[in-house]
């Protein structure tokens, strides 16, 4: 038994499959590529499938990744992919399958693109000033309907303009993780200004020294 | 329409993955090399409609052919119709997004009375007059079809054609002639005397109504019409179109699996059961069919479970040798099969060797009445020895959950035959307790889910009256009464909703207006207890003046001229009062393979009616 690691871009109309809808998508997927995955082997059997990052609907993902175990060590990698690719509807494409590198509990940082029709100066200014404050505080509901709150600011590593594109990087993984929206509701909350149309992507997945995980 | 617009629109309604589109399997063309445009519509949610096999079928043989590009419609849930209202955007299709009114054909399945307002609502949403009259032009054609189609009165002034029966040969034959006629530049009129000329192509237009002092129908008369309109039926399903591939859906749906057609009809004959009449006669694929095709579906669609569909899948005749065929692909690519209760114990000890690996689904039970007598007025022949020991040897194969469904509300019922209901649950849970052998620690459930009974058309009880709600309610509040322990949990269904359901299903045409009426007051959804509003539609009856109680608690007698007896289903009315007074004599009539009772069905020289000739 050998785990790889597939690589992937979640694009157009894929925006839209929730994360939950995207394990069953992924496991049939699979079923059709024929590639020798592994099946858990309790109660109900099912594809072993980890994804190192659950995205949010209507999200963008172009470095998408999904672990799974193969039953067979020597099969080729690159056949997976093409066997993948065979399969894959329009709006998902697969990148490459490899083996390993960081743990999954290792997973930091999260990189997410929004595209805005337009940023002008007077935004530029306000986004600035938002993320150059000291301490943004924030609610959030936890699992048990408990509401929380915590600071944003020192959630948020960077943050660049460029153009009409706003570049977040943002903790990500297990112990902490931040949702761009939040960060976006909070901005827009604080400054009054009415929210205008803007995609989010996720662009890269970082582990916890900043190298891009793999 | 602006997609980065159309999409953020999306992301601000629930379950956006109904509007998106874009799943595998569904079909792309380009409009500029097709002919014909269909919108097959049907009026409920994304998750329900997407379940249906009959528009699985059809979507897949009509984009077989490359001169029709065919895409889904289903009815936009409130927070995106508000959306829609509210941005200006018309009714479009999935795959094309273009609007339907743009359309050759919009064609709706009926599947249940409840989704007529829906109908409406879809018409009125994509810019188009919901009466057929105020739609001049040829195209869009408003067409429909499905079981409700068998009595499309209520609904007839907003339809301009039914088709009659199974869809899949006669929809083509009028989609080719409509194609002949666009070319020709000939009028909706026309097209429409033209097309009734179409074994199973009922243009309602073309049918006059009258009506008698007391309300019931007095005449119906054709003009440019044959008098009677016979249905459809596919005679080989064998050499039947039937799909390679499905649309899988992203989100989670109904029936999230592959839907495995064995046969239609059904030998049985309930008397209740309006499919058990109006798809005679049955008709059987053959094993090496059924395996072929769910294997072809598994493979293309990457399902993970089988379900063997039909209206009683036991009675295949072929079932032994199907599962063994399934199960010798299905184990090693961890695809599981959904199988019939009740055939268990007969199997042989290496099939049942075989499927003890399959994954379990719940034990269910029809019993649908809750004494003998009752179950043989309306010949359900199913004993309740048959259940206790259908249950036994579950109970000991390790499952400790059965579900029970019945029916409130039959022709004859007292109260005796509603405390039989709980009595045979209160036998299954002290069954239960009674064996040694039973999971241990585990106690037992049994749901008892009843429904209220419906006279439907085509029945041997369309001419029953319906109990009327201050009874119904009187009965469930009885039956609730009768049980006594907790590991029996008991549900049924809203007595406004099955009133209603009476009226439409037994209506004749008048009832258009007061649909209009209602669709007007705002009803839409009538089948969801969440947006259900009675009180709109007793308005909407008062309004036109028709008083529902006419069509549902009304005793007919059998000479009375029903709105549907110009439709002709095989299954002749001489048959149906023969098999009411059977009834009410409490005698049951034996199934198909045992003993022809001669329903009419063999009119149609196929099926079941041969199998022994």
């Amino acid at each position: 038994m050998k785990t790889v690691r597939i690589f992937y871009e979640k694009r157009g109309r894929l925006k839209f499959v929730s994360h939950l809808d995207m394990t069953r998508f992924m496991s049939r997927l699979l079923a059709k590529s024929k590639i020798p995955v592994w099946y858990t082997e309790g109660f109900n059997q099912h594809i072993y499938m980890n994804f190192a990052l659950p995205l949010s609907l209507g999200f963008e993902g172009l470095y998408e990744i999904l672990e799974i175990r193969l039953t067979d060590d020597g099969y080729d990698l690159n056949k997976c992919l093409e066997a993948l690719k065979g399969v894959a509807p329009p709006d998902i494409d697969f990148i490459s399958v490899d083996e390993p590198v960081t743990a999954m509990k290792d997973i930091g940082f999260a990189t997410f693109r929004l595209d805005f029709d337009e940023i002008d100066q007077g935004l530029a200014k306000s986004l600035t000033d938002f993320f150059e404050s000291d301490s943004v505080i924030c609610q959030k509901a936890g699992k048990k309907g408990k509401i929380k709150e915590f600071d944003i600011i020192p959630k948020i590593c960077s943050y660049e303009i460029n153009g009409n594109r706003l570049i977040l990087v943002v903790v990500a993984g297990n112990e902490d993780n931040l949702n761009p929206t939040l960060i976006m509701n909070a901005f827009f909350e604080k400054t009054g200004i009415s929210p205008p149309f803007y995609t989010v992507s996720r662009v890269a997945i970082m582990d916890k020294q900043g190298n891009l995980f793999r | 329409m602006d997609t980065k617009k159309f999409e953020a629109l999306l992301l601000s309604v629930q379950k956006p993955g109904r509007y998106s589109g874009g799943e595998i399997g569904s079909v792309i063309k380009d409009k500029q090399e097709v002919d014909v445009r269909f919108a097959f519509c049907f009026p409920d949610t994304y998750e329900i409609g997407m379940s249906h096999l009959g528009m699985k079928i059809l979507y897949s043989q009509f984009n077989s052919r490359d001169d029709i590009w065919c895409e889904r419609v289903f009815a936009p849930w409130q927070d995106f119709e508000e959306v829609m209202r509210r941005e200006n955007i018309p009714l479009f299709a999935l795959e094309s997004r273009d609007p339907i009114k743009e359309f050759d054909f919009i064609g709706f399945t009926l599947q249940y009375e409840m989704s007529y307002t829906n109908v409406l609502n879809m018409l009125d949403l994509a810019g188009l007059p919901v009466r057929s009259a105020d739609r001049q032009s040829l195209s869009p054609l408003v067409v429909a079809g499905g079981p409700c189609a068998c009595n499309p009165e209520p609904i007839a002034d907003f339809i301009d054609l039914f088709f009659l029966g199974e869809g899949e040969e006669v929809d083509l034959e009028l989609i080719d002639l409509y194609k002949k006629f666009k070319a020709e530049g000939k009028s909706k009129k026309e097209f429409l005397i033209e097309a009734a000329k179409i074994e199973g192509v009922y243009v309602p237009s073309l049918y006059e109504l009258s009506y008698n002092d007391d309300g019931t129908v007095a005449q119906i008369t054709s003009n440019n019409a044959p008098a009677t309109v016979k249905k459809r039926i596919i005679k080989d399903l064998n050499s039947a179109f039937y799909p390679e591939q499905l649309v899988v859906p992203y989100i989670e749906i109904v029936h999230d699996r592959v839907v495995q057609e064995v046969f239609r009809g059904c030998i049985r004959g309930c008397r209740f059961c309006q499919a058990g009449f109006i798809y005679r006669p049955v008709r059987e694929k053959s094993s090496d069919t059924v395996n072929r095709q769910a294997k072809a579906l598994c493979e293309n669609t990457g399902y993970d479970e089988i379900s063997l569909s039909s209206l009683s899948t036991s009675d295949y005749r072929e079932i032994e040798p199907l599962l063994g065929k399934l199960l010798e692909w299905t184990q090693d690519s961890h695809i599981s099969i959904a199988l019939p209760s009740l055939r268990i114990d007969n199997f042989s000890d290496e099939l049942l060797e075989k499927i003890k690996h399959i994954r379990k689904s719940g034990l269910t039970f029809a019993p649908e009445a809750g004494t003998q007598r009752l179950r043989d007025v309306i010949n359900k022949n199913l004993t309740e020895d048959e259940i206790l020991t259908a249950c036994k040897t579950a109970f000991a194969g390790g499952y400790t959950a059965v579900k029970l469904y019945f029916m409130l509300g039959l022709p004859t019922e007292t109260d005796e035959d509603l405390k039989g209901i709980a009595d045979l649950g209160q036998k299954i849970v002290n069954l239960y307790y009674d064996m040694p052998n039973r999971p241990k620690g585990k106690s037992v459930s049994v749901s008892i889910s009843v429904s209220t009974f419906v006279p439907k058309p085509f029945t041997p009880f369309q001419f029953e009256p319906q109990i009327d709600e201050q009874e119904i309610r009187r009965r469930q509040e009885y039956l609730k009464s009768c049980i006594t322990t907790k590991k029996i949990s008991l549900s049924y269904h809203d007595s406004a909703t099955s009133f209603l359901e009476g009226v439409l299903a037994r209506g004749d045409r008048r009832l258009g207006a007061v649909l209009e009426a209602a669709f007007k007051r705002g009803c839409k959804f009538d089948s969801w207890n969440e947006c259900f509003c009675l009180e709109k539609w007793l308005d909407a009856f008062k309004e036109c003046e028709i008083s529902p109680e006419f069509y549902a608690n009304r005793l007919r007698s059998f000479d009375e001229i029903n709105p549907w007896d110009h439709l002709d289903y095989g299954v002749t009315k001489k048959f149906l009062v023969c098999e009411n007074r059977l009834a009410h004599e409490a005698k049951t009539t034996p199934n198909c393979r045992e003993k022809c009772s001669g329903c009419g069905a063999a009119c149609y020289g196929e099926g079941v009616c041969f199998e022994n000739r």
